[in-house]
């Protein structure tokens, strides 16, 4: 019995939950409706139809072409106000074979309809009937079309005018008719510079976030990123060396670059000092090489390092000397016929040389990380037990410190980025509740029971509540978050050195909260450094692809000006964000034979993308390059519209004077080349895959 | 000599692939590793040159803990041990000899082979060892326009380019048909014999097995079953092995 009514209970009840759902969706529908002010009123409303039917009539006359015209003039004389006498108006005289008018009545008060009649007109001409005061300001009447014959009739009706006492007002015809062929219009002409300059935007956007987005897109690959994993105290000991990297780099290395820099603008010292630099290294390496020191030993290490460091010195003072002949080049190359050659290798010189230090002391964080990271490695193998944990703690308060710090001068920077810190916070607290549960309950295995790790999870929600708050009061984050401001600029002594109070707090957490992570890692379990980096590229991708090229184009515009440079910077990094994930799921999607394959064999991580992972993924980064390219073709033509450039800004201004005709040669351009990219890029994916 | 020891492995999802598995290979031996699919051959094999990272159990080859090796020192173990593979593993879309080349990746400076620099050295040595494995005319052709014996061959081809000491071959014949298929296992007995380099193959067949193994390992579901002499395995051997049903099957 129980058995039969289950189910019909059961039924009853997911009915009720359909109708509730039904209603649900309509109310909700109903809701939309009203936000949206849909409203079939404006649509029936009798002036707007009229202006919507001249828009779009004018848009689908596209004032594409023009066509020279001759002309010629008829006058007839009309007096407002009819002589006492009756006498007829006196009229111009007629010329043999010339075209002439007349009017009837020649005379009236306003609003009196008067009837012009035309002969001996160009045949099938334009007429073009206006009206001019004694005080010379004609005004258009009407316009008629002349027949064969040369023959036309049409009605006026008087103006209202003031004034002109008792003089005579003139009707005047003019007929007008094209000559030779029709050629292409003013319009037509600006909107082709203007399609030329968009397809251009678009091409630039996207062949300068490629490579970017290459690169970025090994990162957010999670099937790569997953096989990095490093002992936590490598990864600790690479992370509190990348700032003196920095430094150092910035502070040895740079000067170098600037160098190169230097001698390139002097062409000859700019092509013989990097030439001689590079015969140098090939001899020392080679002279080197010839000491013959055994793989593994110091020997061996020592002279790696050292043959690096060399490399970094002579690679930065190449592209500094590069750098330098691009501007010399642009120079020599100004007021020639090569001017926009010379501009643009100019303009990358100059790009070089504004990023020749941070590019020193980013190679330099990363040799010095990479360089102390494989040094230190040996001897950390040698804590055990105790001292394990107690260097996991010590490099984690160095690490936690300068992170927090790094997440202070960010917070420093505008308001809303305080929200970094304390997300930092959380998730390091959360990390640090894992641990101490699984260092307290032995978890954290594979095979862990599933109740812990819902209990943990808990927990680490707990947590996470608890430290956004105690991080919120203690940062005083409601200055920020809530007013809007910067951190206060009060600062804390700590003996000789003076920081922000906000930046000391920050640190505070971070050591403390380093000090426990670290302490409970340990130096040799396995950190996923691979993952961590996954994370953070996919968030920071996400982020991009989710704000509108055009409002990035709203802040371009304010950075560098009106024009298409700022359309090409907002793509450029919309652009970057897009194939930046599209790309890294093509990654994602790779045979992984291949690529195990040559992992196998000895090569570094390094070789094996190039080798194993590279070939195959060009046809498909191809594909999606070509759709990216077509993407930003339709988009170059709208973020004109916030003043991106391109055609968008043209269409604009003629949409905002009424210029529907103008309006509808740019839609039409726009239309044309979309379609044709179109079919192109499609054509051109099909062939690829 | 290769020291597998209390080898452990248990996979994210909880399956074990290998249980304590312990044994030790000498230099020079041609050595065949059989089991039903699914009792953990791969593992095994992946394991030795830690493209699996093993669950528990250390593997020492001459005197170097592989599986406490860094990321570095991993990479020097793994340009002395080939690998092919089953499904022959090459890049479809690149010629023969940069397929073969990526053998020498281990050797070559990280930098130079990044912009495809490899040494008139490094490319003599390429189609010497195709020329080895008889298919130097197929050099540069795509390797996907190649048959799969060729491109086992190919897959043979790069593995040499490493100078391997140790080769591992995970069913290196299961997508060949039979003629093929010995003609691969010559080419891997012909490595074992003149060069002396250690093999340790999985393979399907008990007949081909016992037609190139010095010795034969056998796996059950993750457990050592058998290890021993080719001749060794009799009926109740084999019944123990393949499970009751099974008939063998002669590959001629
Ligand atoms: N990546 C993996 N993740 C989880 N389980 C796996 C994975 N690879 C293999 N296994 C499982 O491990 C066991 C052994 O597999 P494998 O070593 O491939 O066997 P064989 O090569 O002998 O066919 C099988 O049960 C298989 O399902
Ligand atoms: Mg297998």
């Amino acid at each position: 019995m129980n058995n039969n009514q289950f189910p019909t209970s059961r039924g009853a009840l997911r009915k009720l939950l359909l109708v509730l759902a039904v209603v649900a969706g309509v109310l909700l529908y109903a809701y939309g409706w009203r936000v949206t002010d849909i409203s079939l009123d404006e649509t029936q409303d009798q002036t707007r139809q009229t202006s919507v039917t001249r828009a779009l009539r004018e848009l689908l006359s596209p004032n594409v072409f023009d066509q020279d015209r001759d002309s010629e003039f008829a006058d007839a004389y009309f007096a407002i106000g009819c002589p006492d006498d009756g006498e007829p108006i006196p009229q111009p005289e007629r010329a043999e074979g010339e075209p002439y008018i007349e009017i009837s009545p020649d005379c009236g008060e306003r609003d009196d309809a008067v009837t012009v009649t035309g002969h001996h007109f160009h045949a099938n001409a334009d007429a073009f009937v206006r009206w001019i005061p004694p005080n010379g300001q004609s005004r258009p009447m009407v316009r008629t079309d002349v027949d064969a014959n040369g023959y036309f009739q049409t009605t006026i009706s008087v103006p209202s005018l003031r004034g002109g006492g008792d003089e005579f007002h003139t009707i005047e015809v003019e007929g007008s008719w094209p000559v030779g062929l029709p050629h292409l219009s003013k319009t037509t002409e600006t909107v082709i510079e203007k399609m030329v300059e968009t397809i251009f935007l678009a091409l630039m956007a996207t062949t300068l976030a490629v490579p970017i987005a290459f690169v970025l897109s090994f990162f957010a690959a999670r099937n790569l990123m997953r096989q990095v994993r490093m002992p936590a105290g490598d990864v600790l000991i690479a992370f509190i060396l990348l700032p003196i990297g920095w430094a150092l780099g910035d502070l040895l290395v740079g000067p170098i670059g600037e160098l190169g820099v230097d001698w390139g603008k002097d062409l000859v010292l700019g092509i013989v000092g990097p030439a001689i630099a590079m015969v140098a290294y090939g001899g020392i390496a080679r002279a080197a090489a010839t000491a013959g020191l055994q793989e593994g030993t110091v020997g061996h290490r020592a002279r790696k390092i050292g043959l690096n460091v060399l490399l970094v010195a002579v690679i930065i003072f190449t592209l500094g000397a590069v750098g330098g002949i691009g501007i010399w080049i642009g120079d020599k190359l100004e007021d020639t016929l090569l001017s926009d050659l010379g501009n643009f290798v100019n303009t990358l010189g100059t790009l070089v040389d504004l990023s020749i230090s941070v590019a020193a002391a980013l190679a330099g964080a990363l040799l010095v990380s990479s360089v102390g990271t494989s040094l230190v490695r040996g001897g950390l193998r040698y804590f055990e037990g105790p001292a394990d944990h107690i260097v996991g703690a010590v490099l984690g308060v160095a690490s936690g410190t300068l992170l927090m710090a790094m997440m202070a001068v960010i917070a420093n920077q505008a308001a809303w980025f305080g929200l970094l810190p304390l997300l930092v916070v959380v998730i390091l607290a959360m990390q640090d509740l894992g641990l101490i549960y699984n260092r307290l309950t032995g978890a954290g295995h594979r095979d862990e029971a599933n109740t812990h790790a819902t209990l943990r999870l808990a927990l680490q929600v707990a947590v996470a509540v608890v430290a956004f708050y105690f991080a919120y009061r203690f940062l005083d984050s409601g200055r920020l978050i809530v007013d809007g401001r910067l951190p206060s600029a009060l600062k804390t002594e700590i003996g000789p050195f003076s920081v922000k109070t906000y930046t000391f707090r920050a640190m505070l957490m971070g050591a403390v909260l380093g000090g426990i992570g670290g302490w409970l890692l340990g130096i040799h379990r396995n950190f996923p450094l691979g993952m961590t980096v996954y994370n953070t590229t996919r968030t920071i991708l996400n982020a991009l692809r989710s704000i509108e090229p055009l409002i990035m184009g709203i802040v371009f515009v304010i950075w560098v000006g009106i024009g298409p440079f700022a359309g090409v910077l907002a793509l450029m990094l919309h652009s970057i964000a897009a194939l930046g994930k599209l790309y890294s799921e093509q990654v994602e999607n790779i045979d992984p034979g291949p690529s195990e394959a040559v992992q196998a064999t000895g090569a570094t991580r390094l070789q094996m993308i190039a080798y194993g992972v590279v070939p195959q993924i060009v046809p498909p980064y191809i594909a999606f390059t070509m759709y990216r390219w077509d993407i930003n073709v339709r988009m170059s033509t709208i973020i004109g519209f916030v003043g991106g450039g391109g055609i968008g800004f043209l269409l604009q201004q003629q949409i905002n004077l009424l210029r529907y005709r103008e309006a509808g040669v740019a839609v039409l351009a726009i239309a044309i080349v979309v379609s044709v990219l179109d079919f192109a890029s499609a054509s051109i994916r099909e062939r690829m895959i | 000599m290769l020291k597998i020891e209390h080898l452990t492995k248990v996979y994210e999802n909880g399956v074990v692939a290998l249980r304590d598995i312990s044994f030790e290979v000498p230099d020079g031996q041609f050595v065949v590793v059989i089991g039903l699919s699914g009792s953990g051959k791969s593992t095994l094999l992946r394991c030795i040159n830690r493209l699996i990272d093993p669950t528990e159990g250390r593997i020492i080859w001459n005197g170097i803990d592989i599986t406490a090796a860094n990321d570095e020192e991993l990479r020097l173990i793994r340009r002395r041990i080939g690998m092919i593979f089953q499904q022959f593993n090459l890049v479809k879309r690149s010629k023969v000899i940069t397929n073969v080349l990526a053998g020498r990746l281990g050797y070559t400076n990280p930098m130079w082979s990044l912009i495809n620099r490899f040494s008139p050295h490094d490319r003599q040595m390429a189609l010497a060892k195709l020329e080895r494995v008889g298919i130097r005319e197929k050099a540069f052709t795509r390797a996907d326009e190649l048959s799969g014996g060729q491109q086992q061959r190919v897959g043979i081809a790069r593995a040499l380019m490493q100078d391997p000491e140790l080769m591992l071959a995970d069913e290196p014949v299961a997508s060949l048909d039979p003629a093929t298929s010995h003609s691969v296992m010559k080419y891997l007995e012909l490595l074992n014999k003149e060069d002396g380099i250690t093999i340790l193959c999985s393979l399907h067949f008990l007949s081909l097995a016992r037609a190139y193994a010095d010795r034969i390992i056998a796996l059950k579901d993750g457990l050592l079953e058998f290890d021993g002499d080719p001749a060794d395995i009799d009926e109740q051997r084999f019944k123990d092995i393949y499970g009751e049903d099974a008939v063998r099957v002669e590959i001629a």
